[in-house]
């Protein structure tokens, strides 16, 4: 009797635990909801043409950069996935992403692909990712508020000092975010790129590095500079000495849905973000009419501080990529997706409708790109343009500048804010491989 | 002993460690779990890149990093904080209020009270967060009925009160469990002892205090148990809220660990923060327990 009810249970047992194993699968792609209008289409291209399903998991944009690191830290990743061009390399180096060299060379689109923008997505010669688009930087600003502060237009500040000059203007009329400049950990990889990044280049003067987070002769981080002391003198000013802005943007639920939501109240002066705004400060996916945008908002280069010899304009480009994890079943199929996402007439027409811009020839040369006016702007923005120090070790760098600046909204002093980065990327890369600059 | 059992089972001994195995397994996976995360804080081990491979011990170097470092004492004294008047002052002596002063009230009443508190704890936390942000907001809820008619500037609540605005918003969600602990452990107060208090002329206050409370001091230990462990731990309603921000100003321990081991991607110093925790927990844990004993 017992006998029976043993057996009985186990074989119940064994049978719920085949049910939680879930089926052979299809392929499984990652992506975040922002780039649904590129990728949806290609999926279901894929899926008509190949007869197999895909698993697609759309996440926030949120929190997306810790997630797929750990996704594909702890072997948990789907087959395909997408993933900021500066965690390439990183990921690359630890042996998670398969390389795509040999698997792209059957691909006739593949010879269009800007050889600089592979690079960024490289490890040590080889390709892992393939890049969705480009973008520069800059400051928006919404143009009935600036008409409020009584601010000309177009606007076209020469130095920080004329920033913090329209901030307090903008402040004084009331505006509630004169000068949204990202700020903080949540704010993830866009307090390193839009804020600190585009602020450290007009710093200090370019030569050996002096205004950036890297010595790319030496490789060494830079623990202490005066353009590092500017910047971070920078967001001193703007959110503790003269509170030119409120911290609450960079730390609510929804920050992008935040800063849109401020926007169409009218409580946004100056945003520092990027070009992908052309669509994103609406909805990425949708964005409203060409002169309603227009009628809205305008931008302008990021000045340089002002200081002797330091760059008029700075820019610094980024980018998004999707690669195919190192343990993906069938690796073929995982890259035959990213194929398909990327075919021209799909990828061309997100490029155009969604104002990305073009990592591919045979788009950027294309009649209907060259005739855009937005993108023919901030084309010529991207001619002097640098990219990040994307570098194994770039991520924990930026994750400490971050944290510096979170630091300094709490009204800690530049001088100990500079020390506790200083010390930290001493504990991380080792004494030899942190430099000072007086 | 042995006579009790099945004969059958114990002349089987290969079936008998088979039905150890479940128990082995579930004890072998909770002790792994700590297990790594202890071995781990005493290396380097990182999150992604080479290190992430080839990590390397560094013996006490996380620890000492610990105390030498801005951060873990900061976040360790928030955490404090939190703890203290989310669970023990706010969902605790709340819960324990209104247990007491709806036990004699309508089963109307009490029914619709009970729903409100129990709306809180039912909501998930990423749903609770966008709630609290929302009605805190400068144009949120609490401004538009009460600061603005009452005539002030509309306040920006997680701009310049965020760490009392996740206290509020953590008491809110958790009362309802405490609720329910203390009216099931004053429906266990025998009615005779409290009449008996009564006739014997003790006030309502002093009934509580004196005969009621003293009888529930179990409860009351279990209850601080459990809420102080996992409010200690607690991530997400505070990390959906504010990110740990603005600045540092709520960057409890579990926000603190979670951007140390992700966003700096350090695992082997995220692993030392856990340790830290696990002790910090484990002493209030004794605490506690000893205060679950009866008295001598």
């Amino acid at each position: 009797m017992l006998k029976r009810g043993f057996l009985t249970t186990v074989a119940a047992m064994s049978l719920m635990a085949a049910a939680a194993i879930p089926a052979k699968a299809e392929v499984s792609f990652m992506y975040a909801e922002w780039i649904a209008a590129l990728v949806e289409p290609g999926i279901a291209a894929f899926e008509a043409e190949t007869g197999e399903t895909v698993k697609a998991i759309k996440l926030p944009g949120q929190g997306y950069d810790q997630r797929i690191a750990l996704d594909l830290a702890a072997g948990t990743a789907a087959d395909v996935n997408l993933m900021d061009s500066f965690m390439v390399s990183e990921l690359a180096s630890a042996g998670y992403l398969e390389p795509l060299n040999d698997l792209a060379s059957g691909w006739d689109q593949y010879q269009y692909y800007l050889p600089g923008l592979l690079e960024v997505a490289s490890y040590q010669g080889k390709v892992y990712a393939l890049p969705t688009d480009t973008d520069v930087r800059m400051l928006w600003y919404d143009k009935s508020n600036f008409e409020k502060a009584g601010i000309a237009m177009p606007w076209e500040p020469k130095s920080w000092a004329d920033i913090l000059d329209a901030a307090q203007k903008l402040k004084d009329a009331g505006v509630q975010y004169p000068f949204q400049l990202p700020a903080g950990i949540k704010q993830g990889e866009a307090t390193t790129m839009q804020g600190v990044y585009m602020a450290l280049l007009g710093a200090d003067v370019p030569e050996g590095d002096r205004n950036r987070l890297l010595n790319r002769e030496t490789n060494q981080w830079i623990g202490d500079s005066p353009a590092l002391r500017r910047t971070f003198d920078l967001y001193h000013q703007v959110f503790v000495e003269r509170e030119l802005n409120p911290a609450d943007l960079n730390y609510a639920t929804d920050i992008g849905a935040a800063v849109r939501q401020a926007l169409a109240d009218g409580k946004l002066g100056i945003l520092a973000s990027g070009s992908w705004e052309d669509a994103c400060l609406w909805d990425c996916n949708n964005p409203p009419s060409r002169e309603d945008r227009d009628a809205q908002v305008g931008w302008t280069p990021w000045p340089g501080s002002g200081e002797p010899g330091t760059k008029t304009t700075t820019n610094i480009s980024g980018g998004w990529t999707i690669g195919v994890n190192a343990n993906a079943a069938d690796k073929e199929l995982a890259f035959k997706l990213i194929t398909s996402i990327f075919d021209e007439a799909n990828f061309k027409e997100w490029t155009l409708a969604n104002h990305r811009m073009a990592v591919r020839t045979d788009i950027s040369e294309s009649p209907e790109y060259t005739a855009d006016p937005f993108l023919a702007k901030a084309t010529a923005l991207a001619a002097d343009t640098t990219g990040r120090d994307t570098v194994p070790g770039y991520q924990t760098v930026s994750a400490l500048i971050q944290q510096a600046t979170s630091d300094l909204l709490d009204g800690v002093s530049v001088d100990e804010v500079v020390q506790g980065y200083h010390d930290a990327l001493v504990d991380e890369f080792g004494e030899e491989n942190v430099i000072t600059y007086e | 002993m042995k006579n009790q059992a099945n004969p059958w089972l114990t002349s089987n001994l290969f079936l008998l460690g088979l039905g150890l195995l479940p128990a082995a397994i579930l004890i072998g996976a909770l002790l792994y779990f700590t297990a790594w995360a202890f071995a781990f804080s005493f290396t380097d081990l990182a999150l992604v890149g080479r290190k992430s491979v080839e990590w390397n011990w560094v013996g006490l170097q996380n620890f000492e990093r610990l105390f030498t470092r801005r951060g873990f004492l900061e976040s360790l004294w928030t955490t404090v904080i939190f703890v203290f008047f989310s669970a023990i002052v706010g969902q605790s002596v709340l819960g324990f209020l209104l247990a007491a002063v709806l036990r004699g009230s309508q089963s109307t009443i009490r029914s619709v009270v009970e729903v409100c508190i129990m709306l809180g704890w039912l909501l998930p936390d990423i749903v609770a967060a966008f709630l609290w942000s929302a009605t805190t907001s400068q144009t949120g809820l609490i401004n538009q009925l009460i600061v603005v008619p009452l005539g002030f500037p509309p306040i920006n609540f997680i701009n310049e009160y965020a760490l009392p605005i996740v206290t509020i918003a953590n008491i809110w969600k958790g009362t309802a469990w405490s609720y329910l602990l203390f009216s099931a452990a004053l429906d266990s107060v025998s009615r005779e002892v409290v009449e008996a208090a009564k006739v014997d002329g003790a006030t309502p206050f002093q009934r509580i205090w004196l005969v009621q409370l003293p009888i529930i001091r179990p409860h009351i230990a279990t209850n601080m148990l459990f809420i102080t462990i996992w409010t200690f731990t607690y991530f997400p309603l505070i990390f959906a809220m504010t990110g740990g921000g603005p600045g540092r100003q709520t960057e409890v321990l579990a926000v603190f660990l979670y951007n140390q081991s992700f966003s700096r991607g350090n695992l082997g110093f995220g692993s030392a923060i856990s340790v830290a925790m696990l002790v910090i927990v484990g002493l209030l844990s004794l605490v506690y327990l000893r205060m679950l004993r009866e008295p001598k």
